[in-house]
């Protein structure tokens, strides 16, 4: 038994080496955006990341002759991860103001902006007086929620927080909250794109201001001058003049898909096949690993926890008392974003995604496990013992095996939790399902069909799970 | 080491016990024999099973000396498994291992131990549940086993590691009337071929025909102790006296 969790741990270490080699060859910058922020970054209808800031990235890494990846997250996310050296740039709408350039290097600004408030296409509110004792819809960390929060206190209104620009919108549009704030290009893309919504204030945009791209202050002055360089030719041969006309001026269709695309649930489900597929094939495959991982770090933990010795109960205690405690997304935040801050060491998501569970949901596991231990009949033991078997060997040869035992639904129903959790993981930008969902909706602003169908797929996958479980502990007994 | 001790099997010398402010056993002394059967007997709470447990570490002593076959188990350097590898214990409620067969209860101490290769241990467990009557259970799981079959099997299991002393707290309190006979009568058996035995029990005609000794507990005290004769006939104890006109007139 106990080389077996010596060969589980060896792999688990493996497992982190192999990945974190992959990445170390790499020898390109990686940059951050945020991905439902159209028309500056976006997906299309067949997955790529388009927008005018990837046509604008792409067009001076041609020029300057670089190679970059494009990792698509929250805002927050993407910013932090730049801010603390985890990534390289980041280009995500980023308005320049003067706390950001405590933290960060701008380029040379490439859009010029300004804060629009939006209410509801047919919403009777005139003026920002209007929305006092209202519930407002703001998104975290951007220029244009500052701007929002600005006003709280003179207009009276509550504040709503989301992580992403669709949902927020969508949270005006069903009413939910009576207003926004935004970004005035974004909000018009959304528009004119068929969001029910209207701008209040096109003429005199507030803290009109600009975008630029950034990196870490004082870190990556190659990057930076490679975009100011690259920038200023593209803009002087008139390359990125067409760009933001092409998205300016595109109608849905164009990136979104036709209205016969996103009419109805097949249609989304045709258009948008392959990155369901690998959104899918990303949350199966966070899903089994991390449940193979936390099983066996949980199954350790709670041998420990019901050990001989005091000490090692203690350790098992505070652990599962730590990693129980936390939330699965502050524990993510901490690993992905957190730590690498301090340690130099950068993680790739995928990595600290799977961390990220096999702390928590094995945590959960060793409280059963052990919980499971120590339900066995006392007496088992003491029969055990006063034969004369160690108290190692009477764990191993009787407490466990029918300990194991009372434990399997307990396994299965943590199963069926470690998969829904894979979801938490998108906020580190893991393009699992629900990223996945995130994306399209942002796309198409086909809310309700897009999480319908992903909906459909978890209950789907959490049917097979529980067959394929129950089929385990058939076959076990 | 004074001659008592040398000689008895069993020494024990002034042992206390307490959980919290309960003082379950108070400065109890008693040596016990080789070949010799000792019965307990005494109202509930009395410590009597506590006691017992003292005998082999599941429980242990506040203070005092307890000393089996020579070693000295109340010493931290003493393996207190090997001591036990010498002591059989029968528990009220059997406590058979619910995950194996019963052949395999019985293996499964001499095999882990390295007592006895796999072959060895069968033939040994197959010889025990022939004594005990009950061959014919060998590959049944314990859980489809009666209360009488279930504790003549942990009987034969305790007997596979060869012990020479043997441990019985009330071993027939949790069987139907019908099943009790099977058991004391394999207790009787086994007393007949010489085997050092404390007894628990509240089964009086058994401790008549059988106890060497019979030691009345009461309070954590031994209040008396004797021949089954002198216990039971003349008695000199007044809680003894009371003690008895219960459990005999009950
Ligand atoms: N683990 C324990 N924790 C606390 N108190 C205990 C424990 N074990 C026994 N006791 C107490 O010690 C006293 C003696 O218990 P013990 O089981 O030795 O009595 P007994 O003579 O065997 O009684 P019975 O005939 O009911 O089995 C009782 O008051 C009991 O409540
Ligand atoms: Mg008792």
């Amino acid at each position: 038994m106990f080389k077996k969790y010596l060969l589980g741990l060896a792999s688990i270490t493996l497992f982190f080496t192999f990945i974190s080699t992959v990445n170390a060859a790499e020898p390109n910058y990686t940059i951050t955006t945020d991905a439902t922020y159209a028309p500056f970054t976006f997906q299309d209808k067949h997955s790529n990341y388009v927008g005018i800031e990837q046509e604008t990235m792409k067009a001076i890494a041609k020029r300057e002759g670089f190679t970059y990846t494009m990792k698509p997250m929250s805002f927050n996310s993407a910013a932090q991860l730049v801010s603390n050296g985890q990534a390289d740039g980041i280009i995500a709408g980023m308005s320049i103001t003067p706390e950001r350039k405590e933290v960060y290097d701008f380029s040379t600004p490439y859009y010029k902006t300004g804060v629009a408030w939006i209410v509801k296409k047919d919403s009777k509110i005139k003026s920002l007086k209007e929305l006092k004792g209202q519930t407002v819809a703001l998104k975290t960390g951007t220029a244009a929620s500052e701007y929002g929060k600005s006003l709280q206190s003179k207009y009276g209104f509550k504040v709503k927080y989301f992580n992403d620009t669709d949902t927020m919108y969508n949270d005006v549009v069903v009413g939910n909250s009576v207003a926004t704030f935004e970004d005035m290009p974004v909000i018009q893309y959304a528009i004119k794109n068929g969001m029910a919504l209207k701008v209040m204030n096109a003429a005199n945009p507030g803290n009109a201001g600009w975008y630029g791209f950034a990196v870490e202050k004082g870190k990556n002055k190659a990057l930076l001058q490679s975009f100011n360089r690259g920038f200023a030719a593209i803009k002087k041969d008139g390359t990125y003049n067409k760009i933001v006309t092409k998205y300016l001026g595109a109608t849905q269709s164009t990136f979104s898909g036709s209205k016969k695309d996103n009419g109805s649930i097949l249609g989304i489900l045709r258009s948008n096949q392959s990155a369901l597929l690998k959104g899918l094939w990303q949350t199966i495959e966070l899903t089994f690993i991390a449940i193979l991982l936390a099983s066996i770090w949980g199954i350790l933990l709670g041998v420990l926890g019901v050990s001989e010795y005091k000490w090692l109960r203690a350790v098992s205690t505070t652990i599962i008392y730590v990693f129980r405690g936390l939330p699965l997304m502050v524990l993510a935040f901490f690993i992905y974003i957190g730590l690498p801050g301090v340690t130099g060491v950068k993680i790739p998501a995928f990595t600290a995604g799977i961390i990220t569970l096999i702390l928590n949901e094995g945590a959960y596991t060793a409280a059963f496990v052990r919980g499971g231990f120590e339900a066995v009949d006392r007496g088992q033991m003491e029969a055990a013992r006063s034969l004369g078997l160690p108290y190692n060997t009477a764990m191993r040869k009787v407490i466990m095996p029918q300990g194991l035992r009372i434990m399997v639904p307990s396994f299965i129903n943590q199963f069926i939790i470690t998969l829904k959790d894979t979801s938490i993981l998108s906020a580190i930008g893991l393009l699992e399902l629900t990223q996945t969902g995130t994306l399209i909706v942002a796309r198409n602003s086909q809310g309700f069909r897009v999480w319908a169908i992903i909906a459909i797929i978890y209950l789907v996958i959490i049917t097979l799970l529980t067959w394929l479980s129950n089929w385990i502990e058939k076959k076990l007994k | 080491m004074s001659e008592a001790q040398t000689k008895s099997k069993i020494h024990v010398d002034k042992v206390n016990k307490s959980y919290g402010e309960n003082h379950v056993l108070r400065d109890i002394s008693l040596d016990i024999n080789q070949n010799e059967v000792v019965v307990m007997i005494g109202p509930s709470g009395s410590g009597k099973s506590t006691f017992l447990r003292m005998l082999n570490q599941l429980e242990k002593p506040d203070n005092g000396t307890i000393i089996v076959d020579g070693f000295d188990i109340s010493e931290k350097a003493t393996d207190i498994n090997k001591v036990r590898e010498n002591i059989g214990m029968v528990f009220q409620n059997f406590n058979l291992f619910n995950n194996y067969t019963v052949l395999e209860n019985i293996m499964l101490a001499p095999v882990e131990l390295g007592k006895m290769d796999k072959a060895a241990a069968e033939k040994k467990a197959r010889e025990l549940l022939d004594t005990v009557g009950l061959v014919d259970k060998a590959d049944v799981s314990v859980n489809s086993l009666s209360g009488g079959q279930k504790q003549r099997v942990a009987i034969a299991r305790a007997l596979a590691m060869e012990p020479d002393v043997m441990l019985f707290d009330e071993p027939t309190s949790a069987l139907d009337p019908e099943m009790v006979g099977d058991v004391l009568e394999v207790m009787k058996n086994l007393a007949d071929s010489g085997m050092t035995m404390i007894i628990v029990t509240h089964e009086m005609g058994f401790a008549k025909q059988v106890a060497d000794r019979v030691v009345f507990f009461e309070s954590g005290k031994i209040q008396e102790s004797g021949s089954p004769e002198q216990v039971f006939n003349q008695p000199k104890n007044e809680r003894l006296q009371e003690f008895l006109s219960k459990v005999m007139h009950a």
